[in-house]
């Protein structure tokens, strides 16, 4: 009896709405999991249906079909590689920032966070022409490079925001001791602040590996293409003639997220508070 | 006169530390420089010239891309449309995230931890994932919402994506469906940071739960508000990727964005300068929106000097 009374109607009510919404949310996932796993036969028969028979079909042919695994590795070689060099490039001028006070350091960050703020629309066609000028067009270095200089602002200001509010004391005494900044900056600030970096880094990989409008423009040949544009194969035709090849790219184009996700996802929350509230 | 000596102070001291200074703010400017700042500029001056993308030739043509802008029906189309896209995001990143967020956090709901997973997952596909994932349930005849619309008893089902009137508001729910979880997040972390005893107080006082919402939450969830709305606002300008894969702005004009625009004046027209003045106008709107967010964010981040 004890462990029921808490249940009162309004929260059998409020529960009930919530899961209501939350099937309806989550059925389009759903029915695209369970296509997937279709005949296309089955698909056209009843759309609806849960697999009679589950088959992989639609994987192996989707995987083949895209090449899938030259898909996926081009996205994690840009969104490692883009979100690696942004985090790389962003320490420095972080600890600048969170350590030395000078003139003009409050102009430079606001122009940070602004450029974090862009479209990247506003950039598109003088890149375009930057990487053409450069020989860097429709290379994975070319893209590597624009997704860690577009990633870096957001690095810069999760680690300086990160930085600022840890103690200078072991800074201090390593100081004392006759360490030179670098050395400084090596062992002493950087491993503390190892967890900042890690969700900077995640947060970076994850737009990355999403990312699209960059990709679609400065890459035109199937062998460098990411996740994101391979699978646009599928979408030249409102009238899909196949649906379970669709539905299983889709899928198999989440996978590798929502395992970041489940593993990080306290972490990636805690990125997005201090990115955005800071 | 002294303001002026210490800041030339404090740089000589920046310089000096050269084993900090050296590469390690060279490279992260040159690259920032390179990649970020110039193209911004030169987007600038591109707004003001006509380019094909292939020719040397670049002619200045001054205000002309603009004028022919405004008088372009299409330009307004878009822009209507990102206004409306705006609005849409607006609604689910500030009301119906809110909603969410605050209920499952009260002590009303059960399985909140469940629930609030479910909400999320959307984050973890690509916009393009997205749009293809809702294209085929919403394809004519075959497609999921056509057989349930039978079911129904309807003889045909709707054609979304295929009317005039419709196919706008299906991308913008789509993208309300996809986004949603970055605001419930941020109002989530925002709600576990509220003191208790702020509730215990405002019910001693006998505040009913709405007085408590408007008297504690809503204060205490002001910044977090701001921030939602800018970052919603800013990624709702910028929509481009479900208009390629679901519409490519189709029917017609109808679910043209400005993002989407641009980009077929630019890469598929080669008018580069009048997909530059796009550009623009897009970075005009977003500014507006986040230089209020930004002078205090750099306000807060570096303590009010330098």
């Amino acid at each position: 009896m004890s462990a029921l009374r808490g249940i009162t109607l309004p929260k059998l009510l409020a529960t009930g709405a919530l899961l209501l919404f939350g099937a309806i949310f989550a059925y389009p996932e759903f029915l695209t999991i369970i296509t997937s796993l279709k005949t296309q036969d089955s698909v056209l028969e009843a759309p609806l249906a849960l697999p009679s028979q589950v088959t992989f079909e639609a994987y192996t042919t989707t995987w083949n079909v895209l090449q899938y695994g030259t898909l996926l590795w081009n996205s994690i070689l840009y969104a490692a590689l883009g979100a690696g060099f942004a985090l790389i490039l962003a320490i420095y001028p972080a600890y600048t920032f969170s350590r030395f006070r000078f003139l003009g350091a409050r102009a430079i960050f606001m122009l940070l966070l602004t450029t974090q703020m862009l479209p990247q629309e506003t950039a598109l066609i003088p890149l375009y022409d930057a990487l053409t000028k450069l020989g860097l067009l429709n290379t994975r270095l070319g893209l590597i490079l624009i997704h860690a200089a577009w990633g870096m602002p957001l690095q810069i200001l999760l680690l300086t925001g990160f930085l600022a509010n840890q103690p200078r004391e072991l800074e201090d005494a390593a100081r004392i001791d006759g360490a030179t900044e670098r050395q400084i900056l090596r062992y002493v600030v950087l491993p503390l602040a190892a967890p900042a970096m890690a969700v900077g880094f995640l947060l970076n990989f994850v737009g990355i590996w999403k990312e699209f409008i960059f990709a679609i423009t400065f890459l035109n040949s199937e062998a460098v293409y990411p996740v994101t544009i391979g699978i646009m194969k599928f979408s030249n035709s409102r009238y899909f003639t196949s649906f379970t090849l669709p539905a299983a790219a889709v899928v198999i184009s989440q996978i590798p997220l929502v395992l970041l996700f489940l593993l990080t996802h306290r972490w990636l929350a805690r990125g997005i508070y201090a990115g955005a509230v800071k | 006169m002294r303001d002026a000596n210490l800041a030339r102070e404090q740089w000589r001291e920046l310089l000096r530390r050269r084993d900090v200074f050296g590469f390690g703010i060279l490279l992260p400017v040159a690259i920032y420089v390179l990649f970020v700042g110039y193209p911004v500029v030169y987007t600038l001056y591109l707004s003001f010239c006509t380019w094909d993308g292939f020719s040397k030739v670049v002619s200045f043509v001054g205000l002309s891309n603009y004028t022919l802008l405004f008088q372009d029906p299409d330009f307004w189309t878009a822009l209507g449309n990102t206004i409306l896209w705006t609005i849409g995001t607006l609604f689910f990143s500030n009301v119906v995230a809110f909603v969410l967020a605050v209920a499952l956090r009260s002590r009303l709901v059960y399985f909140g931890n469940f629930l609030r997973i479910l909400f999320f997952l959307p984050i973890t596909m690509s916009l393009v994932a997205t749009g293809l994932m809702f294209s085929f349930i919403l394809t004519p005849a075959f497609g999921a919402l056509w057989t349930i619309a039978q079911a129904l008893g309807f003889a045909n089902g709707p054609d979304l994506l295929g009317e005039p009137s419709t196919a706008l508001y299906t991308l913008i729910v789509v993208f309300g469906w996809s986004y949603i979880g970055i605001p419930l997040m941020l109002y989530d972390a925002g709600l576990t940071q509220i003191p208790e005893e702020l509730y215990e107080a405002a019910r001693l006082d006998g505040a009913s739960p709405l007085q408590q919402m408007r008297l504690v939450t809503f204060p205490m969830l002001r910044p977090i508000f701001m921030v939602v709305t800018v970052l919603a606002t800013i990624e709702a300008l910028r929509a481009f990727d479900l208009v390629l894969v679901m519409t490519r702005g189709g029917p017609g004009h109808a679910s043209d964005t400005l993002g989407y625009f641009m980009w077929v004046e630019s890469f598929h027209q080669r008018h580069f300068g009048y997909g530059a003045a796009i550009s623009i106008v897009l970075l005009v709107l977003s500014s507006a929106f986040s230089l209020a967010y930004i002078r205090r964010s750099g306000r807060d981040a570096l303590g009010g000097g330098g």
